[in-house]
């Protein structure tokens, strides 16, 4: 089907609006995820979110609470968030633990919750598609959600820029320079998570270390400068949102997965392109 | 004459749960100094440091900076962290970084302002680096990269410099001008450099001490080329049995060549 045809669906218009607000969310926190090299902190504020869907369609079905799955999401990667930046548990525990528990118990928590909803009673989003996305089953609802997730982190981050970068750089010297590093680094596992919230509707719950991590280390190649890399991340998951999305609509495949293997396929041409850069302008030198 | 006293540090002890890693060190540290603090790795260099910086509190004695406490004595204090420890693949220039320490002066507001600005190139300047400030900090040699760290630290104006092992993993030539920079910044700020290389900082510093669990200072006196050629290359055992370290007096001083 043409662009322009199937621009003129809502459903289409809603996806790729959702996928210009996820770009924008994981262009900038993505940035801070890759500099800082905690992408797998990341991946267990993720995947425990799939535990907050589960929870929330437990809550729907039993009828105690009607709470969207997007809401139960964010609930548990804002307690995951928390968990992992307390200073009490940085302290005590091994990241890499705190993260590994959280991450399976999340993962094990939604399955046993969506175990036990009847799906006769109440609809279910399909599991698969919670864990690897469908942005053709966005409603307006999502998108509200998610734009007013994206105004909050760009308050924060535009609030906090300079300390963010400080950190992410010298942890010791942003302790000498006043900084409150604990409260700091809390803040920055809690714009993860609300990160991760916005990107789960995209390319859902296992996929969102890809839209994390691929396009800023894509911008990463050719700037060395942590606002640019913002910037070109943001266009970079622009561009590919967009191309991903239309590719799965034109070939009926899974949108969430089509857009990530667009962006590991743009990560490799940025490779080659930069290693031929490399090539040709050295012997001039 | 009787000079300021910058860092005071009396009766301090200080370790981690069961190990004692410092104990009952006393000094005094004067403006104007500069002082070299040498002794083995494990030798507890880090944990005094990191007590004066406020980052770590003794269990035992105190520590005052210009009569203050660390925490809010620190705005004194320019720190030159371990050159080996930063990410040299963060995506940050020459520029941000010196622009950096101002965080301590301008506070959580979101911009730095020109009076900012205007000490970045001050402080690239005084280390001779004003013209890579728009290089990335990966296209610098080991030396350069440590000269951006100087101007970080010099860039709020401290009144004394702290600098941690700044010549690790520096070639001797380069060295030797890091050290010459240093001797000319000496003649405005208070320098305290700790090192566990014996040999480069006979020349250069006005006191010395050692540390390995003690701290070892004397009081400023003349002493002989030999017997400053004896003192530093003896060896790191030595020091740990506490033979006498001896201050050198920065007016009789014997320049290498």
């Amino acid at each position: 089907m043409d662009i322009f045809e199937l621009l003129q669906f809502s459903f289409v218009q809603r996806m790729l609006i959702a996928g210009f607000l996820a770009s924008i969310a994981c262009g900038i926190i993505g940035t801070y995820v890759v500099v800082k090299r905690i992408v797998f902190i990341s991946g267990g504020i993720a995947h425990s979110t799939f535990g907050g869907i589960g929870f929330a369609y437990y809550l729907q079905y039993t009828g105690v609470i009607c709470i969207e799955p997007l809401i139960g999401a964010m609930i548990f990667a804002l307690i995951s968030a928390i968990i992992i930046g307390l200073p009490f548990i940085r302290k005590r525990l091994r990241e890499d633990s705190t993260i590994g528990i959280l991450w399976v118990v999340g993962m094990a928590l939604g399955v046993l919750f969506l175990n036990m909803v009847d799906r006769s009673v109440i609809i279910v989003q399909d599991p698969v598609s919670i864990l690897f996305g469908n942005v053709l089953l966005i409603n307006m609802q999502d998108l509200y959600l998610m734009l007013g997730l994206v105004i909050l982190i760009l308050f924060i981050t535009t609030l906090l820029y300079k300390d963010l970068q400080i950190l992410t750089f010298d942890e010791e010297f942003a302790r000498i320079s006043g900084i409150k590093v604990d409260l700091l680094y809390l803040m920055l596992m809690i714009l993860i998570a609300l990160t991760t919230v916005v990107l789960i509707k995209v390319v859902g719950v296992i996929l969102v270390i890809a839209m994390l991590t691929i396009p800023a280390a894509i911008s990463n190649l050719f700037t060395h400068n942590l606002k640019n890399m913002m910037i070109f991340a943001i266009i970079t998951g622009c561009i590919v949102t967009f191309c991903g999305s239309i590719i799965s609509l034109n070939y009926n495949l899974p949108p969430g997965a089509t857009i990530v293997v667009s962006l590991a396929f743009l990560f490799i041409v940025a490779i080659l392109l930069k290693n031929l850069k490399q090539v040709i302008v050295k012997p001039v030198k | 004459m009787k000079k300021n006293v910058a860092i005071k540090i009396k009766n301090v002890s200080a370790g981690y749960e069961n190990e004692i890693v410092i104990e009952n060190i006393n000094c005094n540290i004067y403006d104007g100094d500069f002082f070299g603090i040498i002794g083995p790795n494990g030798g507890g260099k880090s944990t005094l440091l990191k007590i004066i910086l406020g980052l770590l509190n003794p269990t035992e004695g105190s520590v005052r900076i210009y009569g203050q406490l660390p925490k809010t004595g620190r705005k004194n204090i320019g720190y030159v962290p371990q050159h080996s420890e930063h990410d040299k693949q963060y995506p940050i220039s020459v520029w941000d970084v010196v622009l950096m320490g101002r965080r301590s002066i301008r506070g959580i507001h979101p911009l730095y302002s020109t009076d900012d600005k205007k000490a970045t190139i001050e402080a690239l300047k005084k280390v001779n680096m004003e013209k890579y400030k728009k290089r990335h900090i990966s296209e610098l040699s080991g030396g350069q990269r440590q000269r951006v760290f100087i101007a970080r630290a010099l860039v709020s104006n401290p009144k004394i410099l702290l600098l941690d092992e700044p010549t690790a993993s520096i070639d001797k030539d380069t060295q030797i001008n890091f050290y010459n920079l240093l001797k000319e910044l000496n003649k405005n700020v208070t320098i305290v450099l700790v090192t566990h290389d014996i040999g480069v900082i006979s020349s250069y510093v006005t006191r010395v001490a050692c540390l390995n669990h003690y701290l070892f200072t004397h009081d400023e006196k003349m002493i002989t080329k030999e017997m400053l050629e004896a003192t530093y290359s003896c060896p790191v055992d030595l020091i740990a049995h506490g033979i006498p370290h001896r201050v050198l007096d920065e007016h009789k001083q014997k320049k290498k060549s």
